[in-house]
């Protein structure tokens, strides 16, 4: 669960810069908004808490 | 059985009547094309129409060749299926500058086999992305109950070609919702199989993961026939199950005696409009379902699936992102750009959170065979609309039309959206789930529910 709310701002321009992903200034509001949302929505998920023994369900077949 | 050249004009019908030999299938043709030209104006269904091969293949039917269940029909599909000679738009303007197909999607293939016949392609929210039929380089698909209203998405305009009553059979894709959404808000009848159950060879992906193909109609009936046509194992769709075919036509009539039918409570009674609820309690009535049950963690598995949809989405995208944002609809380009910056950990917690749902879910089938939950949070909101409310909170339409389809695919269960009658007033859909690769039981509970006259798709 994140408890403090990050900065949207440095978010989304330090981690573009990290894979590579120009965000043009007309963009960039709207990507902050984007990301507050998802933030919100994977709340419950994040609130979750898993057993370590709980592995995601393989999907390839050899 | 209606005029089988009219707007009303089911599956069943034509393929009836041109297998006896009562109808021609060019005749049929010729009319659905009339009704194209006619309607499309309002509707803004079709991206792409394939008029000349339409009347080569229904020649050939007329000759003799290509007879099977579904003889003469004519149907379309959301526009990320490949046709052959085609680019496959996904929705996009980016892909339209792609190769075209060399060859036409598994499912057009099956459907052809079985002797319908592919008049064009579909209108859809872009790559996907979308719960509510808008585009903005097609421009919005439009709802045939009231064309200043959204179809719902991403398979607008799959909802609306057969709403409209241009063809009586499209197939869509559902990956949170996109096949029970637009057909909760066109009124129709659409299924959204188990995952895996049909072959996505030759269709543009969006998120692997939960991605799934299934047809939209009029009736159950013609969606039990056109999904008789579409099964079978597919080498060319890695997640395409070996099973035999299960096929379901024949137990359609068999009631729902044995059945155990529940109520989802709990996350799926809250957050919507009174509508919603309603719908879902008239369709309960008729089935005398009075168990309320609880889909444990519902909540944690809309949030799962959304990020889980940003992520893969957004990595699918990640180049044309990189190289031509300015070609991607405005609705879609940020939400992408978002999500190709969340952590890598909240992907893999939410494909961990999967495994425990699904086990979950499934001990819950060992107590019921039926769960019925709404397919959307209120009826088709206005074209341009943002944001909705819904149960007292103020919400992103886009983002939220499917929250009480998304923890449903999320483990690829099977589900018939079916449409409540309710004259007058817009349609609203009910989720009919099943346990996977329990088809058979969502499609008898809609064939029952339409016997009944609780559930009913006419064309607007």
């Amino acid at each position: 669960m994140v408890d403090q709310k990050p900065d949207m701002g440095r978010w989304v321009d330090e981690e573009a810069r990290a894979i590579g992903l120009p965000i043009a200034p007309e963009y960039r509001a709207d990507v902050i908004v984007n990301l507050e949302r998802a933030l919100v929505i994977a709340g419950p998920l994040l609130a979750v808490e898993l057993e370590d023994e709980l592995t995601p369900l393989p999907v390839y077949r050899p | 059985m209606s005029d089988v050249l009219s707007k009303a004009a089911t599956v069943a019908d034509i393929a009836r009547a041109v297998s006896s030999g009562k109808a021609k299938a060019s005749a049929v043709i010729e009319a659905a094309l009339q009704r194209i030209a006619a309607v499309e104006p309002t509707v803004n269904a079709f991206t792409d129409i394939v008029a000349d091969r339409a009347r080569k293949r229904a020649i050939e039917i007329d000759a003799g060749r290509h007879m099977g269940p579904l003889a003469g029909v004519p149907f379309a599909v959301k526009n990320l299926f490949d046709i052959e000679g085609l680019p496959t738009r996904a929705g996009s303007k980016i892909n339209v500058d792609g190769p075209r197909a060399a060859r036409d999607g598994a499912l057009i293939r099956k459907l052809e086999a079985a002797g319908a016949i592919l008049v064009g392609g579909l209108n859809m929210g872009e790559y996907a992305y979308d719960f509510t039929g808008e585009n903005a380089h097609y421009g919005p698909s439009r709802n045939p109950h009231d064309p200043t209203c959204m179809t719902g998405g991403s398979s607008g305009g799959s909802g609306a070609a057969v709403a409209a009553g241009e063809v009586p059979l499209a197939l869509g894709s559902d990956t949170n919702g996109s096949i029970r959404v637009p057909s909760s808000l066109c009124g129709l009848f659409g299924l959204k199989p188990t995952y895996g159950r049909l072959s996505r060879a030759g269709s543009f992906p969006f998120v692997d993961a939960f991605d799934h193909l299934g047809p939209m109609a009029r009736s159950t009936l013609d969606l039990a026939l056109s999904f008789d046509a579409m099964q079978g194992w597919d080498p060319d769709d890695p997640a395409c199950t070996d099973r035999l075919a299960d096929l379901t036509v024949l137990g359609l009539d068999e009631g729902i005696g044995g059945l155990r039918v529940a109520i989802a409570g709990d996350y799926f009674a809250t957050g919507g409009e009174p509508e919603a609820f309603e719908a879902v309690a008239t369709v309960a009535k008729a089935l005398n379902a009075t168990r309320t049950v609880v889909v444990p963690q519902a909540a944690a598995a809309r949030s799962a699936a959304y990020v889980i949809t940003a992520i893969e989405g957004a990595q699918l995208h990640l180049p044309r992102l990189k190289t031509r944002p300015q070609d991607f609809d405005p609705d879609t380009r940020e939400r992408f750009m978002a999500g190709a910056l969340l952590p890598g950990a909240w992907y893999v917690k939410a494909q961990r959170f999967r495994r425990q749902y699904r086990t979950h879910v499934l001990k819950l089938f060992e107590e019921v065979d039926i769960i019925l939950a709404p397919a959307t949070p209120r009826s088709a909101p206005k074209i341009g609309q943002k944001m909705m409310t819904v149960g007292g909170v103020e919400l992103p339409v886009r983002a939220n039309l499917g929250l009480y389809t998304q923890p449903i695919s999320f483990i690829g269960l099977p589900v018939v959206a079916v449409p409540t009658r309710r004259p007058g007033r817009m349609p609203i859909g009910v989720q009919v789930i099943a346990k996977p690769y329990n088809e058979m039981a969502a499609l008898r509970v809609s064939a029952y529910l339409e016997k009944q006259g609780v559930c009913v798709s006419a064309p607007a």
